[in-house]
């Protein structure tokens, strides 16, 4: 993700990377400022990856599901500040992670939330690493059946994701010098995006279900359920969950977020 | 680099991975804006970036060197100043600067904001005081 090779890195907003390199858990010597070089604004259904979150939430173009998962998302400040791109990217928020616990996401051998604190994390791909993906705004982009295009290649969303492995600790399948430029969506018939919080606002999603209803049925995406931006075929999915302990919770607040969000898109 | 803040261009010289919070404080002396995290969480931090809220502890300041930054010194004679006062909109005044500097691009925005259209702009910015509502009440009323 925005590596470049070299010890350069590609900084957006900055608003996950800086602390990361702060925190030294990103190494870096160069900086490329990639607003410059990648699009930016919102074209039709095309988004530049430089677009902020505080543009996407303000465009009465932008279905409703993308636009409620911005407006959800972190702070004003940290809208105006982030980009899709960057935010597609940013890393996982498993304080096991972020404190520089040395477990499988670092390249060890054990997961410590498994063991350990473990309530904001994954129901679903959960055995390996157990951590629960942040993004509201990749929820709400499977829901809408984008693509991303890359200075590469393009493809559906979904694959840019990955679950990590012994063989490969990364969650994103892309290149160490490609660039997302733009992500494209489709547009639905109707959308919403429901957020579960621990406060009313500016937290991360315990659970987000989006759904984007279409001519052939309703499409859904989760956050805050497994390592990954999740996507559930339908609710009848969600019996092959495999909740931690402390996480059993996050399959009733997917159930029942899941029946309003479908229920309110009309499916 | 150059920088330009509160409509006034300054030369500096910024080492890799400095932010503009640390260039705006240690370098020229204006410490009107806080850190309080230093991690993009409170919004103590708070500038303007072409007149957008910003948080300038996690902002780089190479990232900024072509646009305008305001800080609270640059707002010295808005009238949220007199509104906090009035209201009593403060206890340690830590998180007032950011508080000020938030609300000021609301207002611009939007001048007569509604108590939702407050909070929803103003979430960003944290007071351990729990001065909420007088900061609601001085944003309601800033023009009085
Ligand atoms: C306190 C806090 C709370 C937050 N709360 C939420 C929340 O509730 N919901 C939510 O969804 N998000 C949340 N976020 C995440 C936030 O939205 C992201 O940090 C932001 O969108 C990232 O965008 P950026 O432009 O700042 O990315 P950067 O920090 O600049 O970059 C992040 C990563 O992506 C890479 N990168 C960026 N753009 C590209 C590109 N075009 N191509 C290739 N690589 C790229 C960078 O190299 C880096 O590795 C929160 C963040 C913070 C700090
Ligand atoms: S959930 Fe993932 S990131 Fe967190 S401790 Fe386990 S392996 Fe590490
Ligand atoms: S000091 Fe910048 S957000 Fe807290
Ligand atoms: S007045 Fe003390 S933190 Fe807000």
């Amino acid at each position: 993700m925005g590596a470049l090779g070299n010890g350069t890195r590609g900084l957006a907003g900055g608003t996950d990377l800086v602390p990361l390199l702060r925190d030294g858990l990103v190494a870096a010597d160069r900086l490329v400022d990639l607003r410059r070089v990648i699009p930016s604004g919102i074209d039709g259904t095309a988004i530049g990856a430089g677009t902020t979150l505080a543009e996407l939430e303000a465009d009465p173009q932008i279905p409703d599901a993308l636009r409620e998962a911005c407006r959800l998302a972190a702070s004003p400040q940290l809208r105006n500040m982030g980009t899709i791109g960057g935010n597609l990217l940013q890393a996982t928020r498993c304080w096991y992670w972020r404190l520089n616990y040395p477990c499988r996401l670092h390249g060890g051998d054990v997961c410590h939330a498994r063991e350990g604190q473990h309530r904001e994390h994954a129901i679903f791909a959960n055995d390996y690493c157990a951590s629960a993906h942040p993004s509201d705004v990749a929820a709400a982009l499977l829901a809408l059946d984008a693509t991303v295009e890359t200075t590469r290649a393009a493809g559906p969303l979904a694959g840019l994701y990955r679950l990590p492995d012994d063989h490969d600790r990364n969650l994103v399948d892309l290149g160490a010098d490609e660039l997302i430029t733009r992500i494209h969506y489709e547009r639905p018939e109707q959308s919403v995006y429901l957020k579960a919080m621990d406060r009313k606002r500016w937290a991360f999603a315990l659970v987000g279900v989006a759904a984007a209803r279409y001519d052939d049925g309703v499409r859904l995406g989760l956050a805050g359920v497994a390592p990954i931006p999740w996507r559930l075929a339908s609710l009848d999915d969600l019996e092959q969950a495999t909740p931690l302990p402390g996480t059993a919770y996050k399959l009733e607040l997917a159930r029942a977020l899941g029946r309003r969000a479908i229920a309110a898109v009309g499916g | 680099m150059r920088l330009t803040v509160n409509g006034e261009q300054h030369e500096l010289e910024a080492p890799f991975g400095r932010s503009l919070a640390e260039a705006l404080r240690d370098d020229l002396g204006l410490t009107g804006t806080k850190v309080s995290c230093g991690e993009g969480h409170c919004g103590a931090c708070t500038v303007l970036v072409d007149g957008a809220p910003h948080l300038s502890c996690i902002t780089l300041v190479h990232t900024v060197d072509d646009r305008a930054v305001t800080t609270i010194e640059g707002l010295r004679d808005h009238p949220l100043v007199d509104a906090f006062v009035r209201c009593d909109a403060l206890q340690c005044g830590f998180c007032t600067p950011g508080q000020i500097v938030s609300a000021s691009a609301l207002v611009e925005a939007n001048p007569s904001p509604s108590s939702d259209e407050i909070r929803h702009a103003m979430a960003g910015n944290l007071c351990r005081c729990g001065t909420y509502p007088r900061i609601e009440e001085a944003i309601r009323t800033w023009r009085d």
